[in-house]
């Protein structure tokens, strides 16, 4: 067994790294639940402890020299260009040379402090007029991998850096903080292939999931194709996703692209508004909650001061409308008593039975004094068939007219059964007074 | 033919450096490969700790050795992505032990065999890396090959330039 070992020790070590690595693999990804896609974001979003350790001891390892090297960067730039512009100079120049040359060099550090000072005007500005809460932190490192758009931040747990926080610039969203370490923070930026966003874009309205292709380019994935997408249009932040507030520029659309595994939906390219590619100062909102300033709190409170005035005047409106209906009597009281001695025809059936309140009198012409031909219903036929109109049931107060006979069908139509056998009734004797208003 | 054969007892001699280079190099290629994207952008075509590893097995032609170097490495690699711990891990792991089973075999001092053999491992680390994301773990990620292929043309130039520089720090019998 001995010589087994040492024989394939190599083999052996081989094997044992590969085989505990696979079991590290298969410890962190998560198995999807039954019938679901897998997707890129399958593994673990909050890592184990173990995992997390290994996080955090790359991040210590790698970060302390990031903020070194960022940190003095500029000196290092200046000090290298120093060093190549003066060493072939000439003795005899060389006093003045220097002089000049760090002239230049302090123009171009004022100059470069100047758009670092700009830069940081404008991020204040920025962030006074932004309504949440917000802490400001410098990028000092990447992942170092083309599949991981990562980016690290100076700031950490201590400045109240938590998971899943948007991470913004004036331009627009940058990522959400994935990993949190005492002195950093990792963010995964928009155009990483596991990141997500829930995005509108801004003049058609559709909805969609922003994320990063293989190129590192933001695409809004899962959209159906739709001629109205047009380069140019402006891409904002939905706010569903709980992680950035609505509203936020996230670019605009660059192109589109069929999608090619399901041909009925389209990718929509997107050129980030932020740079991507160059970010320095970042803003990470750490509360959603609204943080005003003193001159919006003031026009907060008066704008509630005077919806409230709106409002009390508004129901005091209501409330004399109220009494002043109290007091008038309706024009048709549905508790009024019945008036036995009311005639037919003045609102109630035949049957004396008062007529509902909400079914309106139908104005009668008053009865001619001698009716002729020309009077309404003063066609005198006995006995002849007579044009219905209403619905002939007597009740709402339909005028019976009769029609001369010589215009009169033989077989006069009959009425269509109506389908409601409540309201159906049998055909209704005339009497011998037909012709006249009933 | 040759050329890629030790003649010498000097080609098979395990190289030795002080101790400090042990640590400090592939720390400044882990600092350094997180640092220069921000610098260089989209254009980053390298991978320094795989580069690290396949410098160190080659010249201590110790499989033990490039296997240990590069699975630490690559999971500290793995460390500072979002991705799983292990992706890296592997492709380095079996990056470093070819790289010193390759080392013991032929003289690696020639630059055109170390180019080759940086541009070679450079690709088989993505494409261990592209098995494991889609095949062990069943992730649908995109893949640019034509960026690892600059990848791979990016490793062999830098290692044109470093490794004669490491050489130079070698312990001299």
């Amino acid at each position: 067994m001995e010589s087994f070992f040492s024989r394939y020790r190599n083999l052996v070590v081989l094997l044992a790294a590969l085989v505990l690595q696979v079991i590290g693999l298969a410890v962190q990804v998560r198995k999807p639940a039954a019938g679901a896609p897998i997707s890129a974001n399958s593994h673990e979003t909050h890592d184990a402890k173990g995992v997390r350790l290994i996080r955090l001891w790359a991040s210590d390892l790698v970060t302390p020299f990031e903020r070194i090297i960022h940190g003095s960067r500029e000196g290092a730039t200046g000090f290298w260009g120093n060093y190549l512009d003066l060493r072939h100079t000439r003795e005899e120049n060389k006093q003045l040379q220097q002089t000049i040359d760090r002239l230049r060099l302090e123009q171009a550090s004022l100059l470069e402090d100047a758009r670092q000072g700009q830069r940081l005007q404008g991020l204040l500005n920025f962030r006074q007029s932004y309504i949440y809460d917000t802490v400001p932190a410098q990028v000092i490192g990447t992942s170092g991998s083309m599949q991981s758009r990562v980016i690290v931040l100076d700031k950490g747990a201590d400045a109240g850096l938590k998971p899943d926080m948007a991470v913004i610039t004036p331009d627009g969203i940058v990522g959400k903080v994935r990993d949190v370490f005492p002195h950093a923070a990792q963010v995964l930026v928009i155009n990483d292939q596991t990141s997500g966003a829930g995005v509108i874009l801004e003049t058609t309205r559709i909805r969609g999931i922003l994320r990063g292709n293989a190129a590192g380019q933001p695409q809004v994935i899962n959209i159906l194709a739709d001629q109205r997408i047009q380069a140019g249009e402006k891409v904002l932040t939905a706010g569903g996703d709980q992680i950035f507030p609505r509203g936020l520029p996230v670019g605009v659309v660059e192109k589109v692209e069929r999608d090619p595994d399901r041909g009925s939906f389209i990718n929509v390219i997107i050129k980030p508004a932020a740079n991507l590619q160059h970010l320095d100062e970042v803003l990470v909102i750490t509360s959603l909650d609204a943080h005003l300033s003193p001159q919006q709190m003031a026009d907060l409170k008066t704008s509630e001061e005077l919806k409230g005035a709106e409002v009390a005047a508004d129901a005091e409106r209501k409330k004399a409308a109220a009494e002043m209906a109290e007091r008038l009597p309706s024009l048709t009281d549905p508790n009024a008593p019945v008036d036995p001695n009311a005639k037919p025809g003045d609102g109630k059936t035949d049957t004396g039975a008062p007529l509902p309140a909400t079914v309106p009198a139908t104005p009668k012409p008053a009865p001619a004094l001698h009716p002729d031909r020309f009077s309404p219903g003063g066609a005198v036929s006995a006995g002849g068939a007579g044009t219905e109109t209403g619905n002939g049931d007597g009740v709402d107060g339909d005028v019976k007219l009769v029609a001369p006979r010589a215009v009169e069908p033989k077989t006069a139509p009959k009425k269509p059964q109506t389908a409601n056998p409540n309201t159906a009734k049998p055909p209704v004797k005339k009497p011998p007074t037909a012709g006249r208003v009933q | 033919m040759q050329v890629l054969t030790p003649d010498y007892r000097r080609d098979l001699e395990i190289r030795r450096y002080p101790i400090y280079i042990y640590v400090l190099v592939p720390l400044a290629s882990l600092v350094l490969q997180a640092w220069l994207p921000r610098l260089m952008g989209r254009y980053s075509y390298f991978d320094l700790p795989l580069l690290v590893t396949i410098y160190f097995a080659l010249n201590r032609r110790s499989a033990i050795h490039g296997t240990l170097l590069g699975a630490v490495l690559g999971m500290a690699q793995d460390g500072l992505t979002q991705g799983a711990i292990g992706i890296h891990g592997i492709a380095n792991t079996v990056c470093g032990f070819l790289a010193a089973s390759i080392g013991v075999r032929i003289v690696v001092e020639n630059n055109a065999i170390r180019m080759v053999l940086n541009f070679l491992l450079a690709l088989l680390s993505s494409a261990i890396v592209v098995f494991i994301t889609r095949g062990l773990l069943g992730l649908g990620l995109e893949w640019n090959w034509i960026d690892q292929v600059f990848k791979a043309v990016g490793n062999a130039v830098i290692g044109l330039v470093v490794f004669p520089l490491l050489d130079r720090t070698q312990i001299r019998d």
